[in-house]
């Protein structure tokens, strides 16, 4: 069968700057939000924006990832001619043997077996660990109109930002890129690559081929494949998007991210326009069931949750536990934690299944972001 | 080992008012996030029953789409599954809708499953009833009906109408209808284990006694010549068989002691899922001993209510004994005691409405108020 677009999630990534959370997952399983996983995210969106056929490159830690993606059920992409793929690196015939992925523009190169079946004309390259509603069809229109070889998702960002990030610098029109620059000390523009992509499948793949055969090459899109094309002449396009997007590499921004949805109407996970629905698992969990001390402000609670406690400022996943008289301040508190009566838990993000004993105090100083697990 | 179908039995005659004028009591919505169906599917798909049918008496378009394929009842299997029993031809016809009919209308079930063994069970009594049990005291017995009975010492208040049993030895001697009489009864779960060879006796010979008989009534009319035997069910038991049993019922698994004994971590209870964010509480809300289902937007005082899934309680209303379904709204500073509020119906702002403890208020589906 064939596919206009087939979508590319990256989620091999080890995830290692959140610490314990990724000890035995990949990041994009990491919880967010009170029932959801990162990964629900880009699978969400290509599921809405009709990216039906999707493979997820994985490496790290990926066991649990497939089994989470399963055959796409979750996520609707589960017809006749449309899926979701776990994409482990493999035992290659050929003679190659056994692989693992370079880097990013590995991941799709080892992939083209995968991707040839669908005569894709185009290809969406996505990251597994941001938080962002998208309407990928929108960015593959500008594409086509703008007949790009290449267009790259940016975000308009403060200057200070800008040394953080992949910056695409572009022409007096704005949207023709002739430069990247990854974290550069004096930004020339304000445009950050959200590691987004649309190629135009014929001129990735040409690319993907030559770049697997360069010994030098780190195999990595803003490293090698973005420049190759740039010096080469080819159409790469800038497309702006002004929604809210969070990369959440890090403990502290996971835990930002999981408070912006507390004071930040942007995500609109309520789906207040009714087209587009964050997709996940169901876990099976009883109604909330609210007790006779429960004292619950700010804060977002799911199915599955007992609370006879405090809670403010704070995101639940499913099945928590919250005793009397405990207090739950700006946490995360990831699905199965157990809260015993008394325990004070404050800014921080405790693992899945982890138990806060009767009457203990986590984080009372609440300076840093605290990050609590049985995995140290 | 003997192949057992499940059959949900939905010729029920039930109905809670206006919650049930467009859908059949068992696609109702309970406890915030299941449908009153979800319980019996449960227990079958728990007990082990891979194979189910579910007669329709009416109104089947709320039902069947909650049903979908059985999927999240485990009933998608290759082998096994959901297949929806309705019976068209009688659809308008109440003496003749009756479950023998459907269950004859939709032969190809019956004769598709090669079962033994069938597991007959309505939806509108909640109990977390393992039939494995149940078939396994009926093969044990070699009996060919098997009624499911529970010991009830409020049977003044509960289970009006429903059938009693005298028992003697393990078998039933007579059945009687409950008029509430004694406070202490046997009644019937309206919920059998029988053969399915007998199932099929049963219905041929119906037709001679009377079109309009349905099992229960054959039941009843073969005691004479059939050996009935009943096994005792002794967990929790509630029928929901009218608008005022299913408000009680329902605020009443609001108390622990009643919900431990529904929600036990090796009986999952099943329902479809619907993708709902977690549960947004706001800076005004104050929430106590109330059930909340997922994708709700609480700014008010909430106490003894069950919130069901996407409702809204704007800043600074009240909600109390309430059950609230799926989208329905109290808009800032509305009152509300003892009301019911069905599916997407609006409070607006200016309501201080107060239903009857025993007798709770009904906001009409879609209603603005």
């Amino acid at each position: 069968m064939s596919k206009e677009i087939v979508g590319m999630i990256l989620a091999g990534g080890r995830g290692s700057r959140l610490y314990a959370l990724t000890a035995k997952v990949a990041k994009p399983v990491v919880p967010f939000g009170g029932k959801y996983r990162i990964i629900d995210f880009p699978l969400s969106n290509c599921a809405n924006s009709g990216v039906d056929v999707v493979g997820l490159p994985t490496q790290y830690e990926s066991v649990l990832l497939g089994q989470y993606v399963g055959s796409g059920t979750k996520w609707g992409l589960d017809g006749d001619q449309s899926k979701a793929v776990n994409l482990p690196a493999r035992e290659r015939g050929d003679g190659v043997g056994f692989t693992s992925y370079a880097g990013t523009a590995d991941a799709i190169y080892q992939n083209i077996d995968f991707l040839d079946q669908y005569d894709p004309k185009y290809i969406v390259i996505l990251s597994g660990d941001h938080i962002y509603k998208m309407d990928y069809s929108e960015m593959l229109a500008e594409h086509k109109a703008n007949n790009a070889d290449l267009t790259v998702a940016v975000l308009n960002v403060t200057l200070e930002e800008a040394k953080r990030f992949g910056i695409m610098n572009v022409k007096e029109d704005g949207k023709t890129i002739y430069e990247f620059e990854e974290k550069p000390a004096e930004p020339k523009s304000t445009l950050a690559s959200m590691g987004i992509y649309i190629f135009t499948y014929k001129e990735l793949k040409k690319y993907l081929i030559a770049d697997a055969k360069d010994k030098e090459s780190k195999h990595d899109f803003g490293m090698d494949i973005i420049p190759a094309m740039l010096n080469d002449g080819k159409r790469l396009m800038a497309w702006r998007f002004d929604g809210y997007w969070k990369d959440v590499g890090t403990v502290e921004s996971l835990w930002q991210a999981n408070m912006d949805l507390l004071n930040d109407t942007d995500l609109d996970l309520y789906n207040e326009k009714k087209d587009w629905k964050i997709y996940t698992e169901d876990t099976l969990g009883t109604p909330q069931q609210i007790g006779a001390d429960a004292k619950i402000s700010n804060s977002m609670i799911t199915q599955g949750c007992i609370v006879d406690g405090e809670v403010s400022g704070s995101v639940i996943f499913s099945n928590v536990k919250i005793g009397k008289d405990a207090k739950v301040i700006d946490s995360v508190l990831m699905p199965g934690v157990l809260v015993e009566e008394g325990a004070e838990i404050y800014k921080a993000i405790v693992d899945e299944n982890y138990t806060v004993k009767m009457n203990e105090v986590i984080n009372k100083e609440a300076k840093e972001v605290a990050l609590v697990s049985k995995n140290g | 080992m003997a192949k057992v179908i499940g059959i949900v039995n939905l010729h029920e005659d039930v109905n809670y008012a206006e919650l049930t004028e467009r859908r059949p009591a068992a696609s109702v919505s309970f406890l915030g996030r299941y449908a009153i169906v979800d319980f019996v599917l449960s227990n079958l798909s728990n007990s082990g029953i891979d194979r189910v049918g579910v007669l329709i008496q009416n109104k089947p378009r709320s039902i069947v789409k909650h049903l979908g394929g059985g999927t999240s009842w485990n009933l998608n299997q290759k082998r096994g599954g959901l297949s929806i029993l309705y019976n068209e031809k009688y659809a308008g016809a109440t003496k003749y809708n009756h479950d023998l009919n459907n269950l004859k209308e939709n032969i190809a079930f019956l004769k598709g499953a090669k079962a033994d063994i069938a597991v007959i069970a309505p939806s509108h009594i909640i109990n977390t009833l393992n039939y494995a049990d149940v078939v396994e005291a009926h093969e044990k017995a070699g009996a060919e009906i098997t009624m499911v009975y529970s010991k009830i010492n409020n049977a003044k208040e509960e289970f009006i109408g429903s059938d009693i049993l005298k028992i003697k030895d393990g078998k039933v001697v007579s059945i009687d209808v409950n008029r509430g009489t004694a406070k202490s009864r046997d009644v019937s779960l309206d919920t059998y284990v029988i053969n399915v060879s007998t199932l099929e006796m049963i219905m041929k010979k119906a037709k001679n006694v009377s079109a309009f008989f349905s099992l229960k009534d054959m039941l009843k009319y073969l005691l004479d010549e059939k050996v009935i035997h009943v096994y005792q069910y002794k967990g929790y038991v509630k029928n929901i068989d009218s608008l005022e049993a299913y408000y009680e019922t329902s605020l009443g698994l609001i108390d622990v002691v009643n919900n431990s004994q529904v929600f036990k971590s090796n009986w999952p209870i099943y329902t479809n899922t619907n993708d709902t964010p977690p549960t947004k509480y706001l800076k005004n809300s104050s929430v106590v001993s109330s059930f909340v289902a997922n994708g709700a937007i609480v700014d008010g005082t909430v106490e003894r209510s069950i919130i069901g899934r996407e409702v809204k309680i704007g800043k600074g209303a009240v909600v109390k004994n309430c059950i609230m379904l799926t989208g329905s709204s109290v808009e800032a500073g509305a009152v509300l005691e003892n009301v019911i509020v069905d599916k997407h119906a609006i409070v607006t702002a200016k309501n201080d409405l107060h239903g009857d403890v025993n007798q709770p208020l009904l906001i009409k589906e879609g209603d603005i108020v």
